[in-house]
Formats: structure tokens, sequence, C-alpha cells
């Protein structure tokens, strides 16, 4: 009985004048370009100087500056007002102030202090933009006799970090919104009605809902390992399989999740919007941009039930720390858990009976 | 005028009778200013570190008592060997070690920091922070910030001293909600009206397309601003973000932005034939780069020169740069003088093109 | 004709999609103040010229004017006069029924107080309802509801797509009451129908096949010269007589029920109704619209629990067995039921496949139904496309393919052309002499003719049940559709 709705599900996708291509196209864009996108890595900050010395020092300075990779010469202006003008016009980011006299203090041993303001309404960039500018214009020793091993990601390339956070976002969209439209899609057209008043049974008319968007997980995944090798040259650290099973039991939880919100919806309007209120409120949860531990506790609480927090956690152990099935086994466990909990209640919010 | 009246009177119920999505359109704002407010944080905090060391003297004693004091860092175990705590960190059980060396207490040098990569900024800030612990004179017990050590320039952080990273986020939520739900409502409520063999009357009947057009979009116009007032007395109130500038100006440029996500649904409607087709137009075709690349999440500056280019024509990145400078930075309107004409001239644009691409017949 | 008294003028009008024709070179006139009929089969053209007419639709070929305004260039014009009902017309089902009504009327520039009269036949009788959301309605309320909105203003001219499909048969005689009144008032009316009677009411009709006119005449003479379409010659009962003999010497009930209520807070939609349906026969269903049949069904198909009472249905109880219940029924509801992006090959797969048939089985069958459908030459063809008839065949042919004991069908008919009909109960004959029993829902009193037995539901009971004979004979009445109008009116007489 399985078989034949399955061919029916496949079917209708299959027929479908924009699934398939979205369904195939989609994970591709969005895996040649999000990656470069998904990059919170500070750089290109634009530095407006505000050179009150007007010696061969300060020029340095500023000609040091503007030859790092971190900063683009925002010009130098007259004064800190005209500087902060250009801030405020969006021409600028950071403002240095070279005192006075700065080159004579220097040269007689003095400290002469140098003001550095940085835009900060995006903090991240603020804290990270004058930490950068403070090193190239104080290079003290305070960094000496301490070396820094960066594990994992040498090079510190943001894509090896948001990979495995683009394949869980990837994984989200399709395998729970297609599911969160289907059966809704089929109240509105009438058809469940005839497949109520069959001997269908719940598990084979959900199962049957459900394979084909754990299948379509199954070549989302794929293509996004062969991408991330082919265009990155960022390859999987851990076991392959692993990243498998943790991909299939987040679709299982996902694809869940969809059914029970399209059981529940009465137009795809409210199965969109709710879904939507979920997945955002699971991926902020998640840790996929900002650390967890970070959170302050009753958000970090909420992190024990949260699918996508495991999943985050022992993709990013397995793909990019290359961490063993022993490293992961309790997220798996969480995942594996979860997930049916989510199946058995898409089956069983599934009334033939009304 | 009439007519027109109860086409809008209409509309407004199907809105209002659909609780389910009600209650979404008020709990999705307050719900993410919460969570930006309060739970996102990019704040160095609570890293679980391990202390590699083989034998331990009071100069290795008083540097970890010094980390474990500060608010930082947690020490989560001793262990003997660099092998060892790498082993913790691959399990996910441990974010860092501090590798101690053997000639630490005499040269007060050799430390290797190990740290998780996976997220290159969190592991900058890890280290940043450890080794300014590390190298603070002894007898200090808490970490001072860097610019108040002697010689070092002073920083100032402009706007947001804090670093509260709400200041950042309610302009992008603004920008984010108010496209989501002008643009795919609209579009949707257009659509199943199709769907449903509904326009066909509304379009023989007497009442003029463009007067349908506006009648189905004012309901939603009036969503957005109480959404948009929602988010803002929130802001204001429950998370602190100032509102440095002018109250009209930040509804002006709003409106704007509102008009313009109207006519993009209008423009999605006229391009979809099905509700399925609409929503996954809006929900991931126009949502996906919205949220990605209008620098909402991701700093415009650190993408590919072709990313930028693209980014340009996202409206979103648009208003939520005026939004950043109107509501934080406190700035005058002819600071975002640019933002304004470029986010006026889309709207006018995709006016235009929604405006001559709706059928007013069937194909 | 001439210039001042033709309203619409159609000449040479082609129009194609992507594959098929649908208009050929259609030319007609109608005067001003006439009542003129649209007939023809599913698929005849019969939407795509009401959607030229009304500016929807732009033609390839030809010109029409409507009005004296040409429907390319005068759109806006066009659109100020024209009334249109189109055949799928749907309500806003999450506004009142007063708030449809209201918004119609005024999207019309007039006031529900201001039309009243022209509705009040058929807004009263769902008037008692208006505060219920229409997408709470049944089918056929929902059509009333339509026509209301359609009729509410006046414009000079109306096009209707067939206005009364799943309409019961007293309404349907009020609704065009309600026309010639319009008529009267020198409104013309341009109307498309699958009813004969209600085809004998118009002045002219056009007869539509496969988009061209095949002829325009007064209805009597279309009628008559293309009889073998509009008139076959009704089926013999013979193999349900046969049937039913035969299954009287295994007597046995398919389907008892007793004191059956099902109540939706105060509004009891089924209210205590008992009858029993013998192994083997055809049972008509009948009732008007909002009578409570297709409740009745639900709880009959296991799609719904009653709220009170007893049943069983192929032996099974309808509250606790309604999975078994399944197991032995076919359905076919009243929204057509076949998924529309499979093909007709598949969708007889997957629901052979539902009732655990084999492969090799499902093949030989599938074969097998598709010759004796005559249906080979479009078997890999999507359903979306097929027209309706066929549809309604082919689901039938699904819904009885895996040899249920019971088939329940809901308003099968609807909207489809009598040649086609008469088809359909042709299946329905064959499959009751396979001994399968039948209980069927509709609203053509033909059709009540066709069966063994039928119950008239009225107001959610069941105020008179027989064979058609016998109720003939004990309500004095020519015909079914006579004893229907009396039962439905004497009814609504009580309740008001």
């Amino acid at each position: 009985m399985l078989k034949y709705l399955l061919q029916k599900e496949f079917l209708q996708i299959r027929r479908n004048s924009f699934l398939p291509r979205l369904i195939i196209a989609f994970p591709i864009v969005m895996m040649c370009v999000m990656p470069w996108v998904m990059n919170q890595e500070v750089k290109n900050i634009r530095v407006a100087c505000v050179d009150n010395d007007r010696s061969t020092i300060s020029q340095q300075l500023v000609h040091r500056i503007e030859a790092s990779n971190y900063f683009l010469s925002g010009g130098q202006k007259p004064s800190y007002q005209a500087a902060l003008k250009e801030i405020e016009s969006s021409r600028a980011d950071i403002i240095l102030v070279i005192p006075q006299h700065y080159s004579r203090d220097l040269t007689q041993g003095h400290h002469p202090r140098l003001l550095i303001a940085a835009n900060a309404v995006n903090g991240t960039k603020g804290a990270m933009g004058s930490a950068y500018l403070r090193q190239i214009v104080a290079p003290s020793g305070a960094v000496e006799g301490t070396s820094t091993l960066t594990l994992y990601n040498p090079h510190q390339n943001y894509k090896v970090f948001m990979i495995p956070a683009l394949f869980a976002i990837l994984m989200m969209l399709m395998t729970g919104f297609l599911p969160a439209l289907n059966i809704v899609g089929e109240k509105e057209a009438g058809t469940i009605e005839q497949i109520n008043v069959t001997p269908v049974s719940k598990w084979s008319f959900i199962l049957a809902k459900l394979i084909p968007y754990w299948l379509i997980a199954l070549f989302l995944i794929t293509v996004c390992l062969l991408l991330s090798w082919l265009v990155y040259g960022i390859t999987c650290q851990g076991p392959l399989l692993l990243v498998y099973l943790l991909a299939m039991l987040l679709a299982l939880f996902f694809s869940s999740l969809g059914l029970i919100i399209s059981n529940y919806s009465d137009t795809m309007q409210q199965a969109i919007f709710v879904m939507w209120f979920f997945v955002v409120c699971m991926l902020l949860l998640s840790g996929l941009f900002t650390p967890t531990r970070s959170m302050p506790s009753w958000a970090y609480a909420t992190t024990y039930v949260n699918p996508m927090h495991y999943f985050i956690d022992a993709i990013r152990t397995v793909f990019v720390r290359g961490g063993s099935f022993h490293s992961i086994a309790h997220q798996l466990l969480a995942l594996a858990l979860i997930s049916s909990l989510m199946a058995v209640w898409a089956a069983g919010s599934y009334k033939k009976n009304g | 005028m009439k007519p027109f009246i109860s086409f809008v009177l209409k509309e407004a119920k199907h809105i209002l009778r659909d609780r389910r999505t009600m209650l979404i359109l008020f709990g999705m704002p307050v719900v993410l200013m919460l969570l930006f407010g309060f739970a996102i944080t990019n704040d160095v905090k609570n890293v679980r570190t391990v202390v590699v060391t083989s034998q331990v003297d009071t100069q290795t004693q008083q540097a970890v008592e010094r980390l474990a004091a500060s608010e930082y860092f947690t020490i989560i175990a001793t262990v003997g060997t660099p092998a060892q705590a790498e082993q913790l960190i691959r399990r996910q059980q441990a974010d860092m070690a501090i590798v101690f060396g053997k000639d630490f207490a005499a040269k007060h040098s050799g430390v290797q920091i190990l740290v998780d990569g996976a997220d290159p900024n969190m592991a900058q800030q890890w280290t940043t922070y450890t080794t300014a612990i590390l190298h603070q004179p002894v007898g200090g017990n808490s970490y001072i910030p860097p610019s108040s050590l002697g010689g070092e320039p002073g920083v100032k952080l402009l706007y947001n001293p804090q670093m509260r990273s709400a200041y950042n986020f309610v302009p992008a939520i603004m920008g984010m909600l108010l496209m989501l739900i002008c643009a795919m409502m609209t579009s949707i409520s257009i659509v199943r009206e199709k769907e449903r063999g509904t326009m066909e009357v509304l379009l023989v009947s007497p009442v003029r397309p463009l007067m349908i057009i506006i009648a189905k979009v004012i309901p939603y116009l009036v969503l957005a601003f109480a959404i948009l007032t929602t988010i803002l007395l929130m802001g204001r109130y429950v998370l602190d973000v100032p509102l440095a500038g002018s109250i009209i100006w930040i509804y002006l440029v709003s409106t704007i932005y509102i008009l313009l996500a109207l006519s993009l649904g209008l423009l999605i409607s006229n391009i979809a034939d099905s509700q399925l087709m609409a929503l996954l137009l809006s929900a991931m075709v126009l949502l996906m780069p919205i949220v990605m690349l209008s620098g909402m999440l991701f700093p415009v500056e650190s993408m590919p020169v072709v990313l930028q280019w693209v980014s340009a024509i996202i409206p979103p990145r648009y208003y939520i740069e005026a939004m950043r400078k109107l509501m934080i930075m406190g700035v005058g309107i002819g600071d975002v003088a640019r933002e304004l004409a470029i986010l006026t001239a889309m709207t006018l644009a995709l006016l235009a093109i929604s405006l001559k691409t709706f059928k007013v017949r069937l194909s | 004709m001439e210039r001042s008294s033709s309203v619409i003028e159609v000449s040479h009008i082609s129009k194609s999609y992507a594959r098929v024709q649908a208009l050929r070179d259609v030319s007609l006139t109608v005067g001003k103040g006439e009542l003129f009929g649209l007939i023809g089969p599913d698929g005849a053209g019969k939407t795509s010229l009401f959607r030229i007419l009304c500016t929807l639709l732009l033609p390839d070929e030809g010109t029409a004017a409507v009005d004296g305004y040409d429907v390319v260039r005068q759109m806006k014009e066009i659109r100020r006069r024209v009334g249109y009902m189109p055949g799928r017309f749907s309500l806003y089902q999450d506004l009142t029924v007063e708030e449809n009504l209201q918004f119609f009327a005024t999207l019309f520039g007039t006031t529900v107080d201001e039309g009243y009269d022209s509705i009040r036949a058929i807004y009263s009788q769902i008037e008692r309802f208006k505060d219920r959301k229409a997408g709470a309605l049944s089918g056929g309320m929902k059509q009333k509801l339509a026509l209301s909105c359609a009729l509410v203003h006046s414009p000079s001219m109306l096009l209707l797509d067939e206005p009364t499909t799943g309409v019961d048969p007293v309404s349907r005689k009020e609704f065009w009451e309600m026309l010639a009144m319009l008529k009267e008032r020198d409104i013309t009316i341009m109307a498309s129908t699958p009813y004969l009677d209600e085809v004998r009411r118009c002045e002219r009709v056009a007869f539509l096949s496969e988009g061209q006119v095949m002829g325009i005449d007064t209805p009597e003479v279309v009628l008559e010269r293309f009889k073998e379409v509009f008139n076959p010659p009704p089926i013999v009962n013979a193999v349900a007589t046969q049937s039913q003999q035969a299954e009287q010497d295994d007597g046995g009930n398919a389907i008892e029920v007793s004191h059956l209520v099902k109540a939706f807070g105060s509004f009891r939609a089924v209210d205590d109704i008992s009858f029993s349906v013998r192994r083997g026969e055809i049972f008509g269903f009948l009732g008007a619209n909002g009578a409570g049949k297709t409740t009745a069904m639900h709880m009959l198909t296991g799609l719904n629990q009653p709220t009170g009472g007893t049943g069983t249905v192929a032996g099974y109880d309808i509250r606790t067995e309604h999975e078994q219940i399944k197991r032995h029924i076919g359905y076919m509801s009243q929204k057509f039921s076949l998924y529309e992006d499979l093909t007709v090959r598949e969708n007889i797969r997957l629901f052979a496949g539902i009732y655990g048939m084999n492969d090799k089985a499902i093949k030989e069958k599938t074969e097998e139904l598709l010759r004796q459908l005559k249906f080979e030459a479009h078997a890999d063809d999507l359903v979306r496309s097929l027209p309706l008839g066929w549809k309604q065949k082919l689901a039938f042919s699904v819904a009885i393919f895996h040899n249920p004991d019971i088939v329940f069908l809901d308003e099968p008919t609807g909207g489809v052309d009598p040649a086609t009909r008469r088809q359909f109960w042709e299946l329905i004959y064959e499959a009751a002499g396979r001994g399968i029993t039948v209980f069927v829902t509709t609203h053509y009193m033909d059709e009540a003719e066709y069966c063994d037995r039928i119950s008239i539901m009225v107001d959610g009971k069941i105020s008179a049940i027989g064979t058609p004979d016998e109720l003939k004979q004990r309500f004095q009445q020519p015909d079914m559709d006579h004893v229907f109008t009396y039962l439905a009116r004497q009814a609504k007489r009580s309740s008001d």
C-alpha cells in the first residue's frame, strides 16, 4: 500500500511546474553564493583619519593603516567633527585621531594618546575594528611570549564555520516547508476526503508523505558535500556516514514538524507563518550564528529541546573537527529521540475520522 | 467610494478572522525582539577552558586562578598533555586549552593557546581575552580592557558603548518583518482569489482594477504600521534601544519601504499562479537573499565584489541602513538622503512594473 | 436582426489554448431582453465564450460586441454593464453569508435592501444561516448564496455559466422564475445549463459542441434535432430489477441506521434518521440543499462521528469500526476526487494499490477498465485535461475498482450533460448487477426514477421513503419531480 502512495507523492512532486526546479536549483545556488555571504569576518573597514600632527611619523602611521588589508582609507579629515560627519553619512566606519605634537611627544619618550572612535551600532564590527586598529597603531609587546595555535581551522576561514550551518538551513527550508504545505494543500483541493474514506492506515499515509522528503534530503546533503569540496575545497574531516546519519535525523524532524503544522492548519498561509515562527526561533537559539554558551541561562535551557542545536553541534564536530561517532553520541541520541517523537505526533495528529 | 470601503473592510476581515496568522504576525516581532535583545549575544562568556600543565607551581596557579576568576572563562579540567586537551575539544567538551610550558614560572613565557577555530571570530576574541588576562600585572584580579592600559590609544565606541546587539538588530528585524508581511501576505491574498475564482467576478465588476489593488493593499499597510509601531515601542521600552532620530522621518522612510514591499507582493502575485508558488517564491526565493544579502546578519563589505553588486539591488539593505542611522545614530534626514532616494526610486519602479503586469484579463 | 435590438453580437470568434481549440468560428446574436441558453457537453467551449463576452479573455480571431461595445477595446464600458457568474463561482469562505452578500452588493454599487426583492425567493432559504461562515455551508447552499450574490444587483446584462449545478430542483425552479422576472425588466440573460427543463425555459438556445455552433433555434427545435444527445432513451431498469430479486434471496441489509443524529453546536444537521438499505439495491438519497445529506453520508463512510444513534454499514458499527467499513466501501465525493496532476492510469493504480491489490492484478484490471470505458487512448493523459463527464465516469470506476460491498456517490452527475449522465447510469446498473449496493444522492429527478428505492430528506429528517412508484402514489403526483417539490415546499412551511 505504501508503495502506491509513495509513487503518487513522487509523481505529484515531479508534475508540479515549480517544485522540481526549486529542489534542484535552490541548493546549488545557495551553496555557490551563500558561503561567500555568510561571513562575519570584519574587513574593508573605512578609516577616517584626523591628523592634528601632520608630521612624517603621523603620516607613516596613516600609511601603515591603509596598507593593512582590514582597512580602507576613508580620507583625511580636518577635525573630529568632520570625521564624525563621515560616519553619520556612512562613508566611514571608524575614526583615528592623532593628537597634536604626536611625533614630538613620541620622540621625547612620552606616551601620546591616540583616539579611536568606532561606529558600534554593529557591536561586533565596532569592537573587532577598533581591536585591529589598535594592534596596528600600538604594536606593543603585550602578546610576546604567547603563541596561539588555532585548531581545525588554521586559516581562520569563515566558510569552514558557515558551510555546516548552511547545510542546516537548507535542510530546514527544503524538508520543512514543503511538507508543511503538503497536507494543507490536499485539504484545500479536497482530495484528502477521498483518501480518508479508504482503508489507508495513518502510518502509511504519513510515511508516504515523509519519505520523499528524506530522499530530497539525501540528494541535498550530497549536493552540499560535493559543492563544498569542488567549489571551496572544504571536505568533511570525520566519517561521511555520520554526516548522512545526522542529515537524515534532521530531515525526519523537520518533515514531521512540517506535517504536524500542516495537519493543524486550515490554509497554506497559516501553515507557512506558523512554520516560519518555529523555524526562526529554533535557528536563532541553535548556536548557528552565536555561541549558545553566551546566552542567559533561560535561553540556554531551550537548547536542550532544540534539535537544531544538537545538529549544529554535531555536524561541526564531525565536519570541521573530525569527530567520531563517540564524540557525537549524545547529540545523535537526543536528535533521534526528538525526531521519532515528532514522527509519532505527525501520525497522531492526522485525523481520518473527525 | 462605498464599494471601495466595503472592499477594504472585507479584506480586513480576512486578516482578522485568521486568528493563528494574526497571533504569529504579532508574536513574531515580539519574540524576535526578545531573543535578539536578551538571548543572542556574541559576548565572550563561559568559555570552557582546559589547563594543560605538567607541574603545578605558584606562577601557573596564579595565572589559572586569574582566568577562573574572570566571568569569561570556566576551567573545566586540568590535564597533562596537549593531546588530551585536543581530544576534549574535539568531543566538544571544551572550547580552548592553555598549555603552560615547563619554564613558565621562570621566564613568564612559553604559553600556548589551543583554540577551537571552528568559529573564527570567537576564536580570535577568546585568544585576545586570554592573552590580556595572562599578561596582566600580577595582583590585579580582573580583566581590564586594553584601552585603559598605559600608552595604548583611547578607544571610544560610538552610539553603542555597551556593544548591545539589539542596536544592530532592531532595524534589521524591521526590515525583514515588514518585507515578509507585506510581500508575502499581499501576494498570497491575491493569488488565493485567483485560485478560488473570485478574481473573475471582481474583474468583471464595475470596480476599476486599480481600485481592487489599492483596496487589497490598504489593510496590509495598516497592519504593517501596527507591527512597525509594536517593534519601535518594544525596542524603546523593553530593549532600551534609543530612538535618537526624528520619529516622523522614521515613519516616513518606513512608509516608502512598506509601499515598496507591497508592490513587490503585487508583482509576485502577477507571476505566481498558485498559492504554493507564491508562498515558495516569497518565502525562499525572496526572503533568503533579503536575510542574507541585505547586511542584516552579514556585513556587505566582507562579501565578494560581485555579491556586493547584487546586494546593491536588495531594497532592505537601504532601509536597514537608513533605520540604523535614523534610530541609533540619530542623524538628520540629510544624511540618509541617498538611501531615501534609492528606496523611492525602487518603489516607483516596482510599482510601475507591478501595475503594468497586473492582468486585467485571464490568460 | 437590427442593430438596436441585438445586445450581444459574436462573429467568427475563434480561441485556442496551447493544444486545444476551444472555440472555432462561432457566430451568434442575442437580442435585447432575450433569455438565451447555451448548451452542449462539457468542454464544448461555453465557458470560453462567456469569458470572451465579459472581456476576461481575448479572442484569437473574430469580433464580439456587448451592448455595442467591442470586447477587445472597450473593456471598461462592458465591465460596467455586465453581471457575470462564473461556473466555479466561489465565495469568501471566511466571511459570513450576510457579509458575502453585502460585499457583492456594494461591489456592484447597490445594497442588500435594494436588491432584496430580486433574491428573496432563494435568499430566504439560507437567511437563517446568515451569521454562519460561507465555508461551513453545504455545497448546494453555497451555490444558492452564490446565486443570490450574482443577482443582488440588476445589470443590463447577465452572463451565467451553469448557475444551478448542485442546486436542488425546487430552488432551481425558483431561480428560473427569478430569471423570468428579470427578463420582464428587459434584462438580457445568457445562461448555460445541463438541465433539460431549464433549457426549455429559454427563448432560444445555441448548441455548442467541440467549439462549434451546431445549431441555434428555439429549445424545442434544437432538442428535437439533437435528440440523441439531449434525450437519450431512458434506461430500462432490467438489470436492477434482476439483481434486486437475486439479492432478495440472501436478504440482509447493507446499511442499517437507527436514530442517527449529528449536531454542530445547537444545530442538528442530521436529526434522528432511521432507514435501511438492502444488499444489491440502488438507493437514492434525496433532499434539498442543506437538508443534511452530505453530513449523513460522512457518518456512514466513517469520515465523521455521529453525535447520537447507531448504525451499521456492511455489518460494521459506524461508531467504532469505521476503519473496517472503509475496507468494504467505495466513495465518490461531491468535490471532484481524483488527483488532477496524475494520469488516468496513475490514479487507478494508486487507489487499487491502496485497497491492497497487487501489481499484476492492477495491470490486468486497468487494461480491462480502460477498454470498457474506451479510455485506452487517454490512459496517459492528466486527469486535469479530461472533460468533466469523463472524470466523473473515471472517478466512479475507480471507486468500485476494488469490488466494494457498497459504493457511496455524492452528487456524481452534477453539471454533466444528459448523454454522459446516461452512460454514467449504465455504469451504475452494471455495478449493481455485480451485486454492489449503490447509495447515491442526486438533484436530477429523472435519475431518482432509476433508483430501486429512494428517501427524501428535509431539514435533517427523512420525510418519505419507498420505491419511486410508491411515493408517486402516496403523494398523488405524476412524477418524482413533483413529489420532491411537494415534500420540500411543505417542509419549508413548517420550518418558517
